[in-house]
């Protein structure tokens, strides 16, 4: 299971928590969309490589 | 080749996110769909949103999202087509028939 | 075989639609599941109830980390970590609208 943790704002203390438990024991990746220019080429890679995106708030 | 990718759209906040993931996906080959509701819905009156409509595979949104957030449905968002003013079911389209999913 | 979705609803002006979007996949033969975080509802409409209802009727649930959520509208006491849980065996989680508004 490849799991994607995508990031539309800095995360809260319970969104760190949510990703803590869904991503334990699993193949983890993140990107962070809360910056100035995101590489939307790079996030589609990683988004068509891995089982599940989560884009949190 | 490139899987196909819908996304949902509820924050207000992100049209540059839309335009930017939906022309990397098309640049790559995929089929994107995307599916506006509740507050999401004001990003139909971005300037960006009539190319969003040409550039996507698919665009639609939710009818009753836009009457409740003030606008007149008769009042069709420029670039969209009228039959794609539509209900939830689309949300339901894009996890059933598109291989990757985002929200923003 | 169905898809099993959660919506996660942080933001109480987003909580209501958020909710209606939960029924709406539940209608289109998923599970469908709402978690209401940290923000308390106030009075519901017959509307809103139906609408609670309804995801239950349909195999879905409507869960709440609020106490009075569960106490006025009868949501499902659930906290943090369980809502984390729950998570791991979801195809389709849903982080709904935006965290936070200037207004709530």
């Amino acid at each position: 299971m490849k799991l994607l943790n995508v990031y539309r704002s800095a995360p809260s203390d319970d969104t760190k928590k949510l990703v803590e438990i869904v991503s334990e024991g699993r193949e983890v990746e993140s990107f962070d969309l809360n910056v100035e220019n995101p590489d939307y080429s790079a996030l589609l890679d990683k988004v068509f490589a891995v089982d599940q995106t989560i884009c949190w708030w | 080749m490139a899987k196909s990718l819908g996304i949902f759209v509820t924050s207000p906040q992100h049209m540059r996110h839309v335009m930017g993931i939906t022309k990397a996906a098309k640049a790559k080959g995929s089929k994107v769909k995307v599916f506006f509701s509740w507050f999401g819905v004001h990003l139909t009156k971005c300037k960006e949103f009539p190319e969003l409509c040409e550039l996507a595979d698919d665009v639609s949104i939710c009818v009753d999202s836009y009457k409740n957030a003030g606008y007149d449905p008769a009042d069709i968002p420029k670039g969209l087509e009228a039959k794609k003013m539509a209900t939830q079911s689309q949300h339901g389209e894009i996890i059933e028939d598109y291989e990757c999913y985002l929200t923003l | 075989m169905s898809k099993k979705v959660g919506f996660l609803l942080v933001n109480k002006e987003y909580t209501l639609d958020g909710i209606r979007s939960t029924l709406g996949l539940a209608v289109e033969n998923m599970y469908s599941y709402a978690y209401v975080m940290n923000n308390e509802l106030a009075d519901l409409s017959d509307y809103h109830k139906e609408n609670i209802e309804w995801v239950r009727d349909m195999e879905g649930e409507v869960y709440s980390t609020v106490d009075a959520n569960v106490e006025n509208h009868g949501m499902v006491k659930i906290t943090l970590e369980e809502i984390g849980k729950q998570l791991r065996d979801l195809e389709i989680i849903i982080p709904y609208g935006i965290l936070r508004s200037d207004k709530s």
